[in-house]
């Protein structure tokens, strides 16, 4: 075992034995850093709670609708971007404007138009994690070796052999960087438009307990945010090293 | 389709924007007849590369005429197979999947043909690699798992670009070998692109010698040597000779 597998797990133990200990020692309040054992017992009434499992239940819905639904149009959309010349030249420059745009500031647009329930979320998900997949799909399908394409010129293949047996796979590794990133975006895409207003969600969950002041539960559905953001990247992580198998290489030597 | 590869008065000039236009090849005129191992060999530049795109109708010429038997040239042709100095093998695809690309895009049928193909691949020396992934091999068994590719739709024509330009010596000499040994056996026409004076003399039947700027033909120097060649022949005064003769041509350009 590295040293790091080591001490990057002890380091840890030792930030949240020490935190316990201030917090015993009462060098801060509760209400701004509760005890890592009152943020337990907050994990602890969570998932002892039944209207808990609806609220992880609706984010996650949101997070996957609009990750996939962005995901696919993304990707289709740079699919005819890459075939359709002057099609990419007309909206490439507002892809990319969109792109360093900060898209949170589109939530409560979004909540205006499409309301308080599921649908609001869904989009403000599908906004933020659109664009990362629209930029990797072109640049994947772009990144064809120019052999490869005279190899396929010369075989007389179609256009549908060409994209099909070489620009799409080429573009595969590429597409599912985006996917990755985009999955992430999207849960806090789903998040903010949560924030913002909401009945239900991890979102609407994180600012009720913050305005009630009950700072350890506000503790304990961040760690259930990133438990699920973990789940959700190492789920894609999987997928990835399934699909496109032939880049492992790249890691393992 | 079995025809003589006529190349008539053949001039390509590339001009993207912006830049001065580059004239590859200059009123170049070649006759390669069936059953042919010729070379083209010359520096960097010279239009070897653009020629053998030109034949294979990858690339279309600014001038002249390019035909392949009665036909001329007009696009790629099923006939012809090409080779690259990369071996060009798809990372997701097995060796045999490689070896099966063009029989797939051909809408061929495929049973038939996977036996073929593990022929072929015993033939160039991949036996039991059939389901290893390119990057599991070598750079030398890549090769000669392109070489399969191409062998696998018994080309009439094989268009190789210095095909083992990249390999180490001792596996390019070792594929020079086995590449004659093919051709012997099924009288391909093989056009061969390549830098190495010796490799085209060691090779071909006949070396086309090229200059650049423009890219022209000096001359074309026949090599009567005998077959089936060995590394033997290297050693001989005729061969030698025959590669003095290249290197004066190319010697008496600069």
């Amino acid at each position: 075992m590295s040293r790091g597998a080591v001490l990057s797990p002890l380091s840890l133990v030792m930030v949240i034995v020490l935190w316990e200990m201030a917090c015993r020692a009462e060098l801060v309040s509760p209400l701004v850093l509760p005890a890592p054992s009152r943020v337990w017992d907050g994990l602890v009434i969570l998932f002892t709670a039944p209207w808990f499992p609806q609220h992880v239940w609706l984010t996650t819905l949101e997070t996957l609708l609009g990750f996939l639904i962005g995901g696919v149009a993304a990707i289709a959309l740079g699919i005819v971007m890459v075939n359709v010349r002057i099609f990419k030249e007309i909206i490439y420059p507002y892809v990319v404007a969109f792109q360093v745009m900060p898209k949170v500031v589109l939530a409560p647009i979004f909540i205006t138009w499409f309301g308080f329930g599921i649908e609001s979320k869904i989009v403000m998900a599908i906004a933020i994690s659109f664009f990362p997949v629209v930029i990797n799909t072109v640049v994947g399908l772009e990144s064809v070796e120019e052999n490869a394409s005279l190899l396929m010129r010369s075989l007389v293949a179609s256009r549908s052999q060409v994209f099909w047996k070489l620009a799409w796979p080429t573009a595969l590794p590429s597409i599912f960087a985006g996917l990755k990133t985009s999955l992430t975006l999207a849960l806090i895409g789903a998040l903010v438009a949560e924030f913002v207003t909401a009945k239900d969600g991890l979102g609407t969950l994180i600012t009720t307990f913050s305005f009630e002041l009950k700072v350890y539960l506000v503790f304990a559905v961040i760690i259930v945010v990133s438990a699920l953001g973990l789940v959700m990247y190492g789920l894609m992580e999987y997928l990835e090293r399934k699909i496109v198998f032939w880049r492992r290489s790249r890691f393992t030597g | 389709m079995l025809g003589a590869i006529t190349v008539r008065n053949v001039s390509k000039t590339f001009s993207t924007e912006g830049t001065v236009a580059l004239e590859a090849l200059r009123e170049v005129s070649v006759e390669i007849l069936p059953g042919q191992f010729v070379a083209f060999v010359g520096p960097s530049g010279c239009g070897k590369s653009t020629l053998l795109k030109l034949i294979g109708g990858l690339l279309d010429p600014s001038s002249g005429h390019i035909s392949v038997g009665a036909s001329q040239v007009t696009g790629p042709s099923r006939g012809i197979g090409v080779m690259f100095q990369t071996p060009v093998l798809f990372p997701w695809r097995t060796v045999l999947e490689n070896v099966l690309l063009p029989i797939e895009v051909f809408g061929l049928e495929r049973r038939a043909a996977t036996e073929k193909a593990r022929d072929i691949l015993r033939l160039v020396g991949l036996e039991g690699r059939e389901g290893a992934y390119p990057r599991e091999l070598s750079g030398g068994m890549q090769q000669r798992a392109a070489l399969s590719r191409v062998l696998v739709i018994d080309p009439s024509i094989i268009l190789m670009d210095e095909p083992f330009g990249a390999l180490d010596e001792f596996t390019r000499e070792r594929m020079n070998l086995e590449l004659l040994r093919i051709w012997q056996e099924r009288g391909q026409t093989i056009v061969f692109v390549t830098h190495s004076i010796s490799e085209a003399v060691f090779l071909a039947d006949r070396v086309v010698v090229m200059d650049t700027a423009p890219g022209r033909v000096l001359a074309v120097v026949d090599v009567p040597l005998p077959r089936p060649r060995s590394i033997d022949l290297m050693k001989s005064p005729e061969f030698a000779g025959k590669a003095f003769e290249v290197r004066e041509y190319l010697g008496v350009a600069r």
